[in-house]
This record gives C-alpha cells, structure tokens and sequence, in this order.
C-alpha cells in the first residue's frame, strides 16, 4: 500500500528530516511513527500526502509512483488519503454535520450521498447527537471525533494521523485509539506520528522508529522504546 | 469537473460580501477607467465623423486686395479656370461677402453694424476635384504669391489642428485610463488575496480531502470577473449618460450645424459598451487569476 525507497529530504538549510529512509506497509497494516521532535514523523506523512516532494528517492501509494504524479492528479491521490492532525483544522463557522458534508461537496459528491453518508458517519464515531453543534461547543475529543469523521466519510484506504491525541488527556486518547483501531479493521491501513508512549505501549503494533531522520528500528508488535 | 452550480454562487456571493469595501473600491476603480477609456473612444470617433464632413465639403479661399483691380481679379479666375484640379469656382463680391458676414455673426448685431460692405474683401471659393489633404494644400499655394492675393485659406489647417489636439488630448486621456485599468486590476488581485487569506482555513481543509484546484481557484476567479464586469456596466451606463447629454446639448443648439457632425451613432456607442465590458472582464479575470496562481500553490 506505501512503500518509501531511499527517501531524503532536507530543508533549507535545516539537518535532513529524512535520511535514505526505506520502509514498506502493508494495506490493513497499523503503523505508529515514534521519535523525538524534529525527528522527522510529520515530514514523513506529509510526503504520502504529496504536501512535500522528497529530494531523493520514490515513494509509492497505493501501487503508483508519486513523485511522477502530474499536479492535477494530486487532488485524486488525496481522496484515498484521509488526515488528522493535533490541531483538528476543522472549520469554526461550519456546524459538526456541515464540516463533515464540506469534505464530500468539495469533491463533487452528490447531494444524496452527503445526505446519506453525513449521518451514518456521525452515528459511527459516536456524535449522532451534535451533529447540529459548532466545534468550539465540543470537547477537544469530541473535535477529534469529528475530524476523524471527516477523513474517513470518503473511505480512503489510508488514514494518516499527525499527533491525533496530542491535545487529549490520556482517558479521551483512549476513546480516539478505539475507534482508529475499529477504521483499522475495516481494512483502512493507519499511519500515526505519536510521543505518547502509553498509547503505543498497550494497542502493540507496528513500530517505526525515527531518529534525525533515520530509520533506526521497524519492530512488529512493538513498543515505544 | 463536477461543481454545482449553487456551491459556486453561494462561495461567490458571500466572498463579494464579505469584502465589501475592497470589492466597491474596485468596482469603482474599474468604473472610472473604463468610463474615461469609453468616452475617450467616442470622442475620438466624434472628431472623426466631424473631420470627415468637412472634408467632404473641402474648399479653399482666395482673398484677394480690397483694392485689387479688375485685371487682377480677372487674372486670377482665368488662371483658377485653367486649373484641371478646380471643379467648381464661386466669386463673392463684397455684397455676398457681407451677407456672409451678416450670416456668421447673427447673435452679435453690434458687429454688424460696425462693418460696410466695402470693408470686406472679395473672394473666390475653390472646390477642388480631388480633396485629399496634401493635392488641396498644393494647388491652394500656388495662388497664394500672384498679384493682388492678399491670402489664401483652407480649412485643412484648421482641421488638423483640431486632429492632432484630440489625438493628444485622447491619448492622454486613454493613457491615463490604461494607468487607472492597471490599478483596478491592482485591487481586485489585492481582493482575491484578502479573500483568500479571509478563507485559508476551508481552502486547506479542500486541498486536504482532494478536492481539485480548479474547484477551489474558480470561486475566487468569478469573483474577480465579476467585480470586472459590474464596474464595467457602471462604466457603459456612464457612457450612454454622456452620448445623451452631447446629444441634447447639440440638438439644443441647432444653429452650430457644424457640430453636428460630432454626433456618433447609437451603434459606435454599443460597440464601444461592448468592449468595454469584454476590457472589464478581462481585467478582473487576469487580477484574480494572478492572485489565485500566485497564492494557492498546490
């Protein structure tokens, strides 16, 4: 489903985020990105997002090459891709079931289908009710919820989560790692950056450590350190 | 690309609202220099359909000395007869010469009444056969150094000094509305990225979900448009509003026949709302689509 090949990619005049990174993931595959900060964790997804171009190396998503994607492609790419991140980056002024349908009209879905799939999103990640409520009336794990109702109301195949729990109190953390792991097992492969060490302790997936850049370990079951 | 129609007229809409005071301020911008572009036009067309009767009615005048004898006189008309380039000859003696005078200064009595007949000098009014410009200047100057000529006048001068004063003054003014289309086009691309910025939250959460660049540039490009093409109707309605007020000011004087002339048909007038619509729309479209490459890179 991903596989990076020798990847490096530098910033201007930064040490490299990535080093001749090589790395494979399998479709359904749960993968946790551990490393300290500046490791290069978020650099890693936004790369599978396209959001950064490597300097050297191939990176394949889904069986295509894409770094040989032409610009307006990206846009297909990334409706395979589902994000969330620390921050939640949903839309203040839009209601709980608005920020979800925005995700589909933008990319041209019928209106049924939003009717439809808006509800049935909710109701999945257990936020039926506020469904009518703005963001800044939910809770931070409630927030969450909804942005993780928002990247998978498409059904990508693949879910990156940038630090999904790094506003979260480890109880509510819980309730998000429930429901990635319940997407998870619906066949939709899961590539999450985390510090918290709790999180990676218990659920026992796969472990990909970064360290200045570098791969350092790439453990099955693993654990945070 | 499937984009409704009603997502785009609501992003459009509130984006217009939204920005009030910026979108008046180019709409008038592009109103003003599309107005003054306009106007500019037809005025030149006006000179020109004016320049265009004159010439057709082309003659020149050969004064000649009150106190030219009749030999003279008579030298002179045989010499205009012998001319092949001389279609028609018509001598005013002093009487016709006053009745002229009395004709071309109606409205102030007073001067009349200071002038007698034997004031005035005879004349000879030449229409030439071939009436371009330079051939009329040619053979008019050949008068001008026999005996008892005291001058010879064309109106040739005289319409090319009024040529050459629109051609400047209209480039001036088209000049200074080109400056005026760059600024309109300034602010509308200055719009579009205060739009922009005031929707880079939603615009990130579209480039996040997939959704394509054109779905996302196109809101703001019609924007842009449309400010173009509502600053250019104001600008067509400012120019129907000054072709009618010539109109009315000709028409109420109808003794100046030759301003007239000047007037420019209702068609020049449409042609030239039409390009300033397709002016207006261009720029607004280019300002926008300046903004949206420059600021909403993929």
């Amino acid at each position: 489903m991903i596989k990076l090949e020798n990847v490096t990619k530098a910033y201007k005049g930064e040490v490299l985020a990535l080093h001749e990174a090589s790395c494979e993931i399998n479709k359904g595959e749960f993968v946790f990105l551990v490393g300290p900060s500046g490791s290069g964790k978020s650099t890693f997804i936004r790369l599978l997002n396209k959001e950064e171009q490597p300097d050297k190396g191939r990176i394949f998503v889904a069986g295509k090459d894409i770094g040989t994607l032409s610009s307006w492609k990206v846009p297909y790419l990334r409706r395979n891709i589902g994000c969330i991140f620390q921050d939640f980056k949903l839309l203040p002024n839009k209601t709980v079931g608005q920020n979800v349908a925005f995700a589909l009209e933008v990319i041209g879905r019928p209106n049924h289908v939003v009717r439809n799939q808006v509800p049935a999103i909710l109701e999945l990640v257990g936020l039926s009710k506020k469904m009518n409520n703005l963001p800044h009336e939910l809770s931070g794990g409630e927030q969450q919820r909804v942005s993780i109702a928002r990247a998978f109301v498409n059904r990508p195949l693949i879910l990156l989560a940038d630090e999904p729990t790094g506003n979260l109190d480890p109880a509510t953390s819980v309730g998000i790692m429930r429901l990635l792991d319940r997407i998870n097992r619906t066949g939709t492969t899961v590539v999450m950056a985390t510090h918290d060490r709790g999180i990676v302790d218990t659920m026992r997936r796969r472990v990909v450590e970064l360290d200045r850049g570098t791969i350092v370990r790439d453990q099955a079951r693993g654990v945070y350190e | 690309m499937a984009m409704k129609a009603n997502y785009l007229f609501r992003e459009t809409g509130s984006n217009l609202r939204r920005n009030i005071t910026l979108t008046l301020a180019s709409i008038v911008t592009v109103a003003v220099s599309l107005a003054l572009f306009g106007i500019a036009l037809l005025l030149r067309q006006g000179v020109d359909n004016a320049t265009q009767r004159w010439e057709g009615g082309i003659e020149f005048v050969v004064f000649m000395n009150a106190d030219a004898s009749a030999a003279q006189l008579q030298a002179v008309a045989d010499a205009l007869d012998a001319s092949p380039e001389v279609a028609k000859i018509t001598f005013f003696d002093q009487d016709k010469a006053f009745e002229e005078f009395k004709d071309l200064f109606e409205g102030t009595p007073e001067l009349i009444e200071t002038v007698q007949p034997s004031d005035l000098p005879t004349s000879f009014r030449v229409v030439p056969s071939d009436t371009d410009p330079d051939a009329v200047e040619q053979l008019a100057s050949r008068f001008e150094t026999s005996p008892g000529v005291r001058e010879v006048v064309s109106a040739q001068e005289t319409i090319r000094n009024i040529e050459s004063l629109t051609n400047i003054a209209s480039f001036i003014v088209l000049l200074g509305s080109v400056f005026l289309l760059a600024a309109a086009a300034a602010l509308i691309f200055n719009t579009i990225r205060m739009a922009m910025f005031a929707r880079r939250r939603e615009i990130e959460v579209m480039k996040l979900v997939g959704a394509t660049n054109w779905f996302i540039r196109l809101p703001f490009m019609v924007e842009g448009m449309i400010q173009g093409l509502l600053g250019a109707g104001v600008a067509v309605g400012a120019v129907f509003g000054a072709n009618w007020a010539l109109d009315r000011y000709l028409s109420d004087r109808n003794s100046l026949q030759l301003l007239e002339s000047f007037v420019v048909a209702t068609e020049d007038v449409w042609r030239t709302s039409f390009l300033l619509l397709v002016i207006g729309v261009i720029v607004g479209t280019l300002g926008s689509a300046i903004a949206v490459s420059r600021f909403l890179d993929v």
